[in-house]
């Protein structure tokens, strides 16, 4: 006899700005610390480092070498063109890097921090030019286009700048997922706040990291971004990455109308709550759900543990990159907790008032965020 | 005579099927089957069965420039009168046709490989546009009206599932449904045309109707009414597949979905609706009443779709309003007995409308954004996309020499004496149209960046490309356009006519660029410009007026039928029910016991029964 | 013996399930009930090859005199009507077997049961006597109604009691009415010769079939006399309810057919524009009724009642192609119903309910029905006549062979084809697009869109028979001169048989 819906349908409890800001200032962590939050996160995380690896990889070497190619056809190859590697390619039998290019996308659409400041600075304007008169001497077509198009060449560059920045970005982090899962297995890290501990720890250590980018062309070397441009890891890239793809993120076309006599995208993007903190797992995998692409590639790279603790829950591998997508979220929310503990403006042992008040309206805003995400994954 | 044929010919029935096995090639990664790998290999099959299709067409076209026209059929279905076949009817035009639908897939699949680069459920995706090409090329290659009819419903469906593709999105589960519907609506009054032609006429060849119907002024073997029910019926199908007022609402649902279907539907799938009215014209000219049907269909389209599409504040509804604003004057066209320039303005409204919704596509990609308010300065950052826009337009509106400045000409021209009416509305359209363009072109390209188009570079090269290819082609248009209708030649027509058309649309270009902009969509002030304007952004209220009328007729129907069933049928059934019970009741048996109670009553036949046979064989 | 051999695999089978020793599992069970029907299959499709489809009439016949003194022989034959509808037969029953699940309750029963209701249909397709007929009839009812009352929902007891009242009374008329033609005619002849007006005067003839129509009428149903069939379907199980649209319902056509048209061509064809009529007020008034429905099932029911409408309106026309289309339709019904009702029990198995208003995006590809949900897209669309599915050929050729006759209530019944998409498409756009969910929303839309839904897999035991189903009507749309073919010469001898005498 069928059973009573009631049972099939799951739901946890959201919280409360206060609650989260009362976490946040007391230390705890923002999910819950239980040995199957450890296992899902440390795991999910390691399968995450194993991609991004992948895409950093090929966010650089789009950077570096399809610099303004108007047809890179084999830019996911990663200068392989071996035919083992063709076929994969054709056989989709391969890393979804066209989610590494939808991050970037988000990153550079949305437009926040240091980095994009530049992108619009004087500075750069010049070394654009530079690279466009050098590049115009050799290629016909841009020589052509450039003139008709003058604003067609610099877009790019900042494109490319982008995705170079991002490369830049996720090559910390993916040795910084895999160092956590390391960690996790010889046991130095056993806990979600040692978790957390660990991340922010990684992410202090990085934090003023140089971000820059050139390229070569025909032998010669020409900066994007320049080492004197000043541009740093946590608050250049780090954040406005958090910004572009944690929080705001951009409307999935499988879940939103774009239809604008329906209005329901707002014009102001900051007010968009479409991020990874945001989003709705349940119809991952679906049509017009890109981190679907993501999903399938932790799917592909998942820690033989995590693989058996999915298979024992609900549908098994029936629905496994459902699992993974909710998994994501929680280590998402830890990476942020990560973030908002590493970026706090005093200690949180301090006795000081006026620090603490600091403190205490650093910490609400962010609750006040987080509050619309999806707080009811984090098991409380 | 079929075996003294060459190859390409024979094997014409492959030109369908390949689309077809397009979707069927897609299955084991639609179905989830393949789960390690992802899903395109799909693409990548339907892209090269579709590129067959492209070759195969070429092959059969330059075979019948050698032989001439030739007429294939294979049996299919066949009892008593009934002979139902599937038949290819291979000339010039039809076969021009089959091209513009094969090669406007194979470019629009390119482009969907990068517009929905981040789509997991692309085999689904590419599976529908392989049997949505299926379709339409056995739609154009037709020779008997049930083929044309299986077909269209078989378009109907696929149209259905593309829009449904995003099931997820809120909009989608409504727009789907009555996109399906409206057109829906149009099928089942077609049907019941076919039906009767069938039954009438017995063939369901389009050259044997025609026979039938020249026959049938003498004969007068259906009445005037018969006949007048008839058009109306084959009419209906069309007007639906067109997007024609009053059922030009599909299209505008249909937006809801990918925007590489939309190319698609606003270019191929429109034109085989009318391609197929303009096969069943000769049988719908009977009826003097539907040709005026028609006309007004026509004209109301032509004039109101246009006024609608300026008022849109929605990029994608901006132009698909336009559509049915174009394939009106098609309708004006055929129905003033020009099949000839009516296939002409297909074509070239068609391929600048597909270009056009490229452009419109490459600019939501970027944007995320399709509210033409929160759109602007563009400027020259993207040069595929404003080259695509900018001859699309130049394609759609008749002012700049290509594909519809030559067909408004020769339409002006063949109607300014007999119907100067209708040059008037072709040239008042025209003008409309490029009112239109140029605002949309000032509100994406012009100004200062908004926030949501601060950033915006040029798509990838998967969407560029063809663009830019099809704006060659496009380019090109006047001359194929003049090897397709080489007599009398696609400028015979006097310089004053050019004129007078070029003139309209440069009006147009003027308006266009003085009014304000956010004049297109601010609410005025005045009451009676208000009134207007939401008169036209809300489409005349058509969805409203539908609601209000066929769908609460349905509904209330069916409610009355339900309280109908409960109260009376149910109360009736139950009455008897309890008499029967209480019937059983009285012979002791107890309620629970309807078993025994059954039993006793199947006994007592029997007696009853036994009883009787042998009184009748006493008797 | 190839005829009898179609009646003694279900009933020596049924008595094999009844007696088998000791207390075997319910998985048993099922799979001893498969092998039967698996060979009730085979020799369905020995009949078929053995059948030869350009012969008009009964074919393979058998004749042993039972009883003579009331006219009761064991007649069998086959003929282009009743063996496509032998066909259906097996293949839905054993549909029906391989999808039963969860049969805690006396398995051994219910598995008889269901093989002795497919041997009873098939007696009742294939007799050539009346009383024969009405035997195998009245045979399949018991099983029925036990399989109703005990293996049903919550309110089997009405619902059976309901469905045991209705089909008595049918039964009692179909017996009144041959029990008549013996009284008025004086003879005990119940071989399946027409009666025509040098036999029995018109009045009688009227009366007789008016009796028939009302009889079986019940039983196909036609409104008003549909009551007993949305409940009756609520209220059994899936594979009840498959077996129920998908076959039994087809006695009541088959009935029309054989014993309405082929006995008493005279008195219908007096009949006929009336019986279009009302064949046109039975489609409108399922298809209508079917657009109010919020239950799943109760809709799928309904649109059975308008779907059946269309066999009376090509009866009644009375063409070789509109009864063609009759047979058509039949079979294509039989398919498309099976498989809509086996499609709503997975959605009902899986999460619990079948309101409309609460179940909706069921496509969701990992923790929703995904298949089960394309499944039913192909499903309502073929039920909505889209071509290249089996109801399109049915439906046009049941309109191209009425038209003629009967112009108003053809357009009718089109309309009525016109309106099952509207309801399909409120079915399938509520419950399977949108986000996941299959509990009614709350006044917390913010946690509603929160809800996580677990729903079990659905195994294969499930899909592969849906698949087959799906196969079947896809296969006979595209390739419909695979049932032509066997019906065709059958039929136009019927209708020129009827032309000629009326």
């Amino acid at each position: 006899m069928p059973v009573i819906s009631a049972d099939l349908v799951v739901s946890q409890r959201s919280l409360e700005a206060e609650e989260l800001t009362g976490q946040l200032l007391s230390g705890e962590t923002l999910l819950s610390d239980t040995p199957d939050h450890v296992l899902e996160v440390v795991g999910v995380l390691e399968s995450y480092g194993e991609v991004l690896d992948a895409y950093s990889k090929n966010l650089i070497y789009q950077g570096e070498q399809q610099f303004l190619n108007p047809f890179p056809l084999f830019k996911y190859l990663d200068g392989d063109l071996s035919p083992a590697k063709i076929w994969r390619h054709l056989n989709h039998d391969r890393i979804n890097f066209e989610y590494a290019e939808y991050c970037m996308k988000a990153m550079l659409w949305h437009g926040t921090g240091g980095l994009d400041a530049y992108l619009d600075s004087e500075a750069f304007r010049e070394n654009c030019n530079t690279i466009i008169n050098c590049k115009r001497r050799r290629d016909p077509l841009l020589a052509l286009l450039h003139p008709l198009f003058p604003g067609f060449l610099i877009e790019q560059i900042r494109n490319a700048a982008t995705t170079h920045a991002l490369g830049q970005f996720w090559r910390v982090m993916s040795d910084l997922f895999l160092d956590l899962a390391a960690a996790e297995a010889d046991g130095r890290v056993r806990s979600i706040p040692a978790v957390v501990d660990f991340i922010k720890q990684g992410l202090v250590d990085a934090a003023g990291n140089p971000i820059h980018y050139g390229v070569e062309i025909a032998g010669q070397h020409f900066w994007v971004l320049p080492p004197e441009a000043g541009l740093t890891f946590l608050v250049d890239v780090a954040v406005p990455y958090v910004e572009a793809v944690f929080l705001r993120g951009m409307p999935f076309l499988g879940t939103v109308s774009f239809n604008a006599q329906a209005q329901q995208i707002s014009p102001d993007q900051g007010r968009f709550t479409y991020g990874a903190l945001y989003a709705d797992p349940l119809p991952t995998m679906g049509a017009g759900i890109p981190p679907s692409l993501l999903m399938q590639d932790m799917y592909r790279h998942l820690p033989e543990p995590l693989h058996q603790w999915y298979l024992e829950r609900t549908r098994g591998e029936g629905d496994v990159r459902e699992k993974i997508c909710r998994s994501f979220q929680k280590s998402m929310f830890c990476v942020t907790n990560a973030a908002i503990n590493g970026t706090m403006p005093h200690p949180l042992s301090t006795t000081k008032p006026e620090e603490q008040a600091a403190n205490r309206a650093y910490a609400a805003a962010w609750a006040e965020r987080l509050a619309l995400g999806r707080t009811d994954c984090l098991g409380r | 005579m079929g075996s003294a044929l060459p190859l390409p010919l024979q094997l014409i029935w492959l030109i369908p099927v390949y689309g077809f096995s397009g979707m069927l090639l897609s299955l084991p990664w639609a179905t989830g089957w393949v789960k390690r790998n992802g899903p395109r290999p799909a693409a990548y099959l339907n892209l090269l069965v579709t590129l067959l299709a492209v070759l195969h067409g070429s092959w059969v076209i330059n075979t019948i420039y050698q032989i001439g026209p030739q007429h294939l059929d294979f049996p299919w279905f066949q009892s008593g009168d009934l002979n139902l076949r599937i038949g290819f009817d291979l000339s010039l035009t039809n076969l021009a046709a089959l091209e513009l639908v094969t090669t406007m897939s194979l470019v629009c699949q390119v482009y969907a490989l990068g517009y929905l680069d981040k789509e997991w459920s692309l085999a689904r995706f590419y599976a529908l546009v392989g049997f949505f090409e299926g379709a339409m090329s056995g739609v154009v290659l037709s020779s008997n009206l049930f083929m044309s009819y299986f077909l269209l419903e078989m378009l109907t469906l696929s149209t259905y599932l593309l829009v449904g593709f995003w099931y997820a999105q809120p909009l989608v589960v409504t727009a789907a449904r009555d996109a399906f519907l409206t057109k829906r609506v149009g099928d089942v009054l077609l049907l019941m045309g076919v039906v009767a032609l069938s039954a009438f006429a017995g063939s369901m060849e389009f050259n044997d109707l025609y026979a039938w119907a020249a026959d049938l002024k003498e004969s007068a073997v259906l009445g005037p009414t018969a006949i007048t029910l008839l058009g109306l019926g084959l009419i209906a199908g069309p007007m639906g597949k067109c997007a024609q007022f009053p059922m030009h609402l599909w299209l505008d649902e249909a937006m809801e979905g990918p925007n590489p279907a939309s190319i698609l539907r606003n270019s191929v799938v429109v034109t085989c609706g009318a391609i197929v009215l303009m096969k069943l014209m000769p049988i719908v000219q009977l009826s003097s009443l539907a040709t005026d049907v028609l006309l007004a269909v026509g004209t109301i389209s032509a004039i109101g779709g246009a006024l609608v599409a300026l008022a849109q504040v929605d990029l994608k509804r901006a132009f698909s309003y336009a559509t049915t604003s174009y394939l009106g004057l098609v309708f004006i066209a055929i129905a003033l007995q020009k099949p000839g320039l009516a296939l002409l303005l297909l074509f070239a409204h068609g391929l600048a409308r597909a270009l056009q919704f490229m452009g419109v596509g490459s600019i939501i990609a970027t944007s995320n954004c399709q509210d033409l308010t929160e759109l602007g300065g563009i400027g020259t950052r993207m040069p595929a996309t404003s080259l695509a826009f900018i001859i699309g337009s130049a394609g759609v509106v008749g002012l700049l020499p290509l594909g519809s400045f030559w067909c408004f000409g020769l339409l002006v021209n063949n109607f300014q004496q007999s119907d100067p009416w209708f040059a008037v509305v072709f040239l008042l359209t025209n003008l409309l149209s490029a009112v239109n363009v140029t605002r949309v072109y000032r509100s994406i390209f012009l100004g200062q960046p908004l926030p949501k188009t601060k950033r915006a570079p040029e798509v990838n090269w998967l969407m560029a490309l063809p663009m830019v290819s099809l704006s060659v082609i496009v380019l090109l248009l006047p001359a194929i356009m003049q090897r397709l209708d080489p007599v009398p030649g696609i400028a015979s027509f006097p310089l004053s006519v050019g004129l007078v058309v070029a003139a309209s649309g440069a009006i147009g270009v003027l308006i266009g660029s003085l009014v304000p902009l956010n004049q297109f969509w601010s609410r005025s002030t005045t009451p009676w410009i208000r009134v207007i304007q939401d008169l036209l952004a809300y489409d005349f209220y058509t969805p409203e007026i539908y609601q209000r009328t066929v769908v609460s007729l349905v509904a209330n129907l069916a409610q009355f039928t339900r309280w109908f069933d409960l109260n009376v049928i149910k109360g009736l059934a139950d009455g008897v029910g309890r008499l029967s019970l209480a019937t059983a009741d009285g012979l002791k048996l107890s309620v629970s016991g309807q078993l025994q109670s059954y039993v006793l009553t199947v006994l007592l036949a029997i007696v009853l029964l036994l009883g009787v046979l042998q009184v009748g064989r006493g008797g | 013996m190839l005829l009898s051999s179609l009646l003694l695999i279900p009933f020596l089978g049924t008595a094999a399930l009844l007696l088998w020793p000791g207390k075997p599992a319910p998985g048993q069970m099922r799979l001893i009930t498969i092998v039967i029907l698996v060979l009730q299959l085979l020799a369905s499709l020995l009949v078929t090859l053995r059948f030869d489809p350009a012969q008009a009439g009964m074919q393979l016949q058998e004749f042993h005199v039972w009883l003579p003194g009331i006219g009761l022989d064991y007649a069998l034959g086959v003929d282009g009507l009743s063996l496509p509808l032998v066909l259906i037969n097996a293949a839905l029953t054993l549909v029906s077997a391989v999808i039963t699940r969860d049969i805690d309750k006396r398995p051994r029963i219910y598995f008889a049961m269901l093989v002795l209701i497919s041997g009873a249909v098939n007696g009742a397709f294939l007799a050539e006597n009346l009383l024969l007929f009405f035997l195998f009839y009245e045979l399949e009812l018991i099983p029925l109604w036990l399989l109703i009352s005990v293996w049903g929902g919550a309110n089997k007891a009405y619902a059976a009691t309901k469905f045991l009242i209705f089909t008595a009374i049918s039964g009692m008329l179909i017996l009144g009415a041959f029990l008549g033609l013996a009284l008025l005619t004086g003879s005990v002849d119940f071989s399946l010769t027409p009666v025509l007006s040098d036999r029995l005067a018109m009045g009688g003839q009227i009366v007789l079939l008016g009796a028939l129509l009302v009889g079986f009428g019940i039983k196909i149903p036609l409104v008003p006399l549909h009551n007993w069939l949305p409940d009756a379907h609520t209220q059994a199980s899936t594979p009840v309810s498959v077996l129920l649209a998908g076959v039994l319902l087809k006695l009541g056509t088959y009935g029309l057919l054989r014993f309405g048209l082929q006995l008493f061509p005279e008195a219908w064809a007096k009949l006929a524009p009336g019986l279009a009529i009302w064949a046109a007020i039975s489609v409108l008034y399922g298809s209508l009724a079917a657009i109010a429905q919020t239950d799943m099932k109760r809709m799928v029911a309904f649109s059975s009642v308008g779907h059946m409408g269309y066999v009376l309106l090509a009866a009644a026309a009375n063409t070789p192609v509109s009864l063609l289309g009759a047979v058509f339709q039949m079979v294509s019904h039989g398919l498309i119903s099976a498989l809509l009702f086996l499609l709503v029990g997975i959605v009902y198995r899986k999460t619990g309910t079948r309101d409309l208003k609460v179940l909706h995006g069921l496509l969701n590809p990992e923790k929703g029905l995904p298949l089960t949900g394309s499944m039913m897209i192909v499903a309502v669309m073929a039920s909505a006549g889209l071509p290249g599915m089996a109801g399109f050929i049915s439906e046009f050729l049941v309109f191209r062979g009425s038209i003629a006759q009967f112009p108003v209530a053809t357009l009718l019944s089109m309309v009525g084809s016109g309106l099952t998409a509207v309801y399909f498409l409120l079915l399938v756009n509520r419950a399977f697009f949108g986000r996941l969910s299959i509990t009614p929303s709350s006044d917390d839309p913010r946690n509603d869109a929160r809800l996580d839904v677990q729903l079990a897999v659905v195994s294969p035991r499930e899909t592969i028979p849906a698949m087959a189903l799906v196969a079947g009507v896809v296969g006979l749309g595209l390739l419909p001169m695979s049932l032509s073919r066997l019906s065709d010469a059958s039929l136009t001898a019927m209708a020129l048989q009827a032309m000629g005498v009326s």
